[in-house]
């Protein structure tokens, strides 16, 4: 049983992606994605149920030694297939350092896996470890991403319409996006360093496919862009692998993680700490790295839901916090806070000057990720906890944000922030929805906010990752509320129109949002089910405890003495009356009491909108107000350089530090 | 949450407009005197207050009221959480909430004055928020504790350790209270450039809300301060409406300044002081 499910998990995606490519029907293909989307949920499903189960909190998955064998052969197959042709993409593209860094990675890895030149090979025996946090993985990929792919379905066939394509590529589509679920499912329940390696390759492999899709010369510059940051990533992954080998004796990811509290903290085990969070930081789009993820917006906006959510960047973070305990509270874990700190905060700021949908978007994710490597640098179990519990919020607002931003750009054809003033008169049940989402990334008793409320407390013994964070919450306010406001921008007597959306699309969004408020209001017993087992299973040496009970959430000392806490339930409560209300308000208000706005002199007489009035010399002028973007200050131009730098530099004393221990 | 704590709730709950209220008649009343005026009776803010509730129901749009009752709960919602003794931090978020909650109502209308008052007071949020978070980082490490309850159990008042964060708050007291030379999100007197900024459309009972909203705001505020010397909590509320006359005082004597002055001031003096504060705790 256990083994059909997890084989189910990586080969039910690739069939689904074989059947995608090979039938061209378009009737065909929305019944494929729909049964693959419900066998992906009931994949999802049915490892909750073994893990409550599991009397340990561990699914273990042993090979016989033959079986190993012949499974190891087949990936270092694959894997050389994968190099040769990143290899011939960097020479079809003539794009020199794709290619030289495809050589780089291909001769330490034929060295070391084929050759054996840097010592025999340890394989675990435990292919496959599943733990609760390679759950809550599995749950984000399996139920996520089949949602971004049933929504792709409406979005794909409207796309495709725009770009007056004489023959579809939609099969090349969905077969890449379930190649890439696939791959995920099975980078987060492998326990072998090197297979891990594999299917990250993949993913990277994947995002170069799917950005570049369109087939511009923006796609394409753009999509080989991700790739050859991403090899530089895979290039620290190949070289941590080899030094984690000879170092540990072992590949197992589980024993890595515990290594920390065993042995001194020093030799080669904390480079290959830090190559491998370096690797990290390159998926994860980190300062200096954040270039790739910025240009993948070109891509479809499914492809852009999935990188940004629960695919691609999650990877990179989840190799983090992954590690995480093997250099808790060493001088390691400090830097890689303050690295994620800083992205944090500088990404929020350069977000503040975006007025692009997507791009906010974009910089967004960056931020947050930088927050959860930031919580993963910290090292307490509370900002563990916070971290896995930031990697679901965020994977599940930010999935739903960058399907609604695709819809509005459908709706309106635009993408610019400016342009959605009066959206919720076109397309109400949209905005409704992305107002959700993005109150959801900024405001209390959403997740998103406790989990940063969580880091500031359990921060409070780092100074600098303290003001880091503090700085960043204050920035991220200030780009979400100008967005939210503009689209909740009403004329004073609307033309409601009615939205029409397909299907596909409607039921993502809807499920999505869903998802949004369950996860939020039951934060306590997700974090007791899912969070709280896996906290407590790290090895580390930081005793204090989070735990939720009651109507909230509870930081407890040492001493189980309340050093903070919060009843979000209540405030959940408050919203609801909000919610009540807001129907009841809006029919209680007869239309002859709407008046148009105080517009420096009298209004126009037929205008609705409210935006026309008299000027002087009896000329109708139109109101325009944009929002602050204080371009000066936060500019992507005059901030990218510096940031860059210094995001640089201290990624370059972490290595030296690390060198030298 | 017990019965006991209830009642405290509602108690605190319902005083709390008052004491707002009286504060809110007695700065009228000083800053008259200040300008050589008689100024109104000490009871005028509630007058104004139930004119307003009485007034016929004008709306620029149907969603207005909605923020402006978001405004109110989270206000009231973070004044019960001080009442109540709960985590300072979260408090502070809370009050965000409520803040925004305003400006969305404000960026919801057409109006030109309200937009630009509602991305002046965005702007405010960004100069004040770090100063309001590095307080209570400054509160945790002279307590130990992000409980407010902590802060009861602790011997020596947080003045003595914290004097430079106690100056940061009372600048950033300024702003949040939007009185000048802060004021320029909205402003007392409506025939100025900005008009009302922030509130020019908002009418009748929502400006009334609005109004009762700045009382909870005020009181809020007011026991913010007063954490400062919370043993024995008499000399704090001392402390507390010193610090309100000498905010009457600056309102009544600096002309408006502009946002960007106040950014760049607050970012540099405002953070500067606390963090300065914070170093030397991090260090003993």
């Amino acid at each position: 049983m256990d083994w059909y499910l997890l084989l189910a998990a990586i080969l039910l995606p690739a069939l689904s992606a074989a059947l995608c490519f090979t039938i061209k029907n378009q009737k065909l293909r929305i019944a494929i994605v729909s049964i693959s989307t419900l066998l992906l949920f009931a994949v999802a499903g049915g490892f909750i149920a073994l893990m409550v189960k599991s009397p340990d909190g561990k699914l273990i998955f042993h090979l016989e030694h033959s079986v190993l064998e012949i499974v190891s052969w087949v990936i270092k197959a694959l894997d050389l297939i994968l190099f040769c042709y990143i290899g011939y993409i960097g020479l079809k593209h003539k794009k020199a350092i794709v290619f030289i860094l495809a050589v780089l990675q291909f001769i330490p890895w034929a060295l070391f896996e084929v050759f054996g030149v840097f010592g025999k090979v340890h394989e675990p025996a435990n292919a496959f470890v599943i733990d609760h946090l390679s759950l809550i993985m599995i749950m984000l990929v399996s139920i996520i991403g089949p949602i971004v792919t049933f929504f792709a379905l409406g979005y794909m066939k409207e796309h495709e319409h725009h770009l007056h394509l004489k023959v579809s590529r939609q099969p090349r589509f969905f077969m890449i996006l379930y190649i890439f679920l696939g791959a995920m499912n099975a980078l987060v329940m492998t326990d072998n360093l090197s297979w891990m390696y594999f299917f990250w390759e993949i993913t990277t492999l994947c995002s170069f496919l799917l950005i570049s899709h369109d087939g511009t010369e923006i796609a394409i510059k753009n999509g080989l862009r991700a790739l050859w940051i991403n090899s530089v990533g895979g290039l620290a992954f190949i070289i941590a692998i080899i030094l984690v080998n000879s170092s540990l004796n072992t590949l197992s990811i589980q024993e890595i993680s515990a290594a920390g509290m065993s042995e001194a903290f020093t030799g080669a085990l904390p480079v290959a700490l830090a190559l491998l969070c370096i690797a990290g930081f390159t998926k994860s789009a980190q300062f200096p790295f954040q270039s790739w993820l910025l240009g993948a917006m070109v891509a479809p906006t499914p492809v852009s839901a999935l990188l940004h959510s629960s695919t691609m960047v999650k990877a990179g973070v989840y190799l983090v916090v992954r590690i995480s305990p093997a250099f808790a509270g060493t001088i390691l874990g400090k830097l890689v806070a303050i690295v994620g700190g800083f992205t944090f905060v500088a990404a929020s700021a350069i977000a503040i000057s975006q007025s692009n949908a997507k791009k906010v978007l974009a910089y967004s994710t960056i931020a947050n990720l930088g927050l959860i490597i930031c919580c993963a640098g910290i090292g307490t179990r509370i900002s563990l906890a916070a971290a896995i519990l930031l990697m679901i919020f965020h994977a599940v607002s930010k999935g739903l944000l960058f399907l609604c931003v695709g819809t509005i750009e459908l709706g309106i054809g635009s993408r610019d922030i400016e342009d959605m003033q009066g959206l919720f008169k076109l397309m109400p049940f949209t905005t409704v929805i992305t107002v959700i989402g993005m109150i959801s990334m900024l405001l209390p008793p959403f997740g998103v906010l406790i989990t940063k409320w969580m880091a500031i407390e359990t921060a409070v013994h780092q100074p600098l990752v303290l003001l880091f964070i503090i700085l960043g919450s204050a920035l991220t306010v200030v780009f979400w509320a100008k967005w939210i406001g503009i689209i909740l921008t009403m004329s004073y007597k609307p033309k409601f129109h009615i939205e029409k959306l397909s299907f596909s699309m409607k039921a993502a969004l809807s499920v999505l949002i869903a998802f949004v408020m369950a996860a939020s209001i039951g934060i306590a017993p997700l974090y007791n089910q899912f969070v709280k087992p896996q906290v407590i299973s790290f090895k580390m040496a930081d005793m204090e405890e989070l735990t939720g009970t009651g109507l909230g959430i509870w930081l407890h000392k040492v001493d189980s003495a309340v050093y903070g806490g919060f009843a979000s339930i209540m405030f959940f409560a408050v919203i609801l009356v909000l919610m009540v209300a807001i129907p009841i308000i809006s029919h209680k208000i007869k239309p002859s009491r709407l008046k148009p706005p105080y517009l420096c002199g009298a209004n126009a007489d037929d205008d609705l909108r409210g935006l026309e009035f008299i000027s002087p010399g009896d000329k109708v002028d139109t109101v325009v107000v944009r929002n602050y973007y204080m371009q000066s200050v936060f500019g992507e131009n005059k901030l990218t350089f510096w940031v860059n730098a210094i995001a640089g530099a201290v990624i370059i004393i972490m290595l030296g530090v690390v060198i030298g221990l | 949450m017990s019965i006991n704590n209830l009642i405290i709730a509602v108690i605190a709950i319902i005083a709390a407009p008052i004491v707002g209220g009286l504060l809110t008649g007695i700065d009228r009343k000083i800053t008259a005197r200040m300008q050589n005026r008689f100024g109104p009776p000490l009871l005028q803010p509630f007058y104004d207050f139930f004119k307003l509730l009485g007034k016929q129901g004008i709306a620029v749009n149907q969603t207005q009221m909605v923020y402006v009752m978001g405004h109110l709960f989270f206000a009231i919602g973070a004044f019960v959480m001080l009442v109540l003794k709960q985590d300072l931090l979260m408090l502070m978020f809370i009050l965000a909430f409520s803040s925004v909650s305003l400006i969305m109502g404000a960026m919801s209308v057409r109006s030109p004055y309200s937009k630009i008052g509602a991305q002046r007071e965005i702007m405010q949020m960004m100069a004040y928020e770090p100063v309001l978070l590095l307080m209570v980082v400054g509160v945790y490490k002279s307590t130990g504790s992000f409980m407010i309850s902590e802060i009861f159990n602790h011997e020596e008042p947080l003045l003595y350790s914290l004097p430079l964060v106690f100056l940061a708050f009372l600048y950033v007291l300024t702003i949040k209270l939007r009185k000048s030379p802060f004021d320029f999100s909205t402003s007392h007197h409506g025939h100025q450039e900005l008009i009302k900024g922030l509130t020019t459309e908002f009418s009748g009972t929502q400006l009334a809300l609005i109004e009762l909203t700045h009382w909870y705001d005020l009181v809020l505020l007011m026991g913010l301060i007063t954490l400062f010397f919370a043993k024995p909590i008499w000399v704090g509320i001392l402390i507390a409406l010193a610090s309100y006359f000498c905010e009457i005082v600056i309102d009544n004597i600096s002309a408006r300044v502009t946002w960007q002055w106040m950014v760049r001031v607050t970012w540099v003096a405002g953070i500067g002081a606390a963090l300065v504060n914070i170093v030397w705790m991090y260090l003993i």
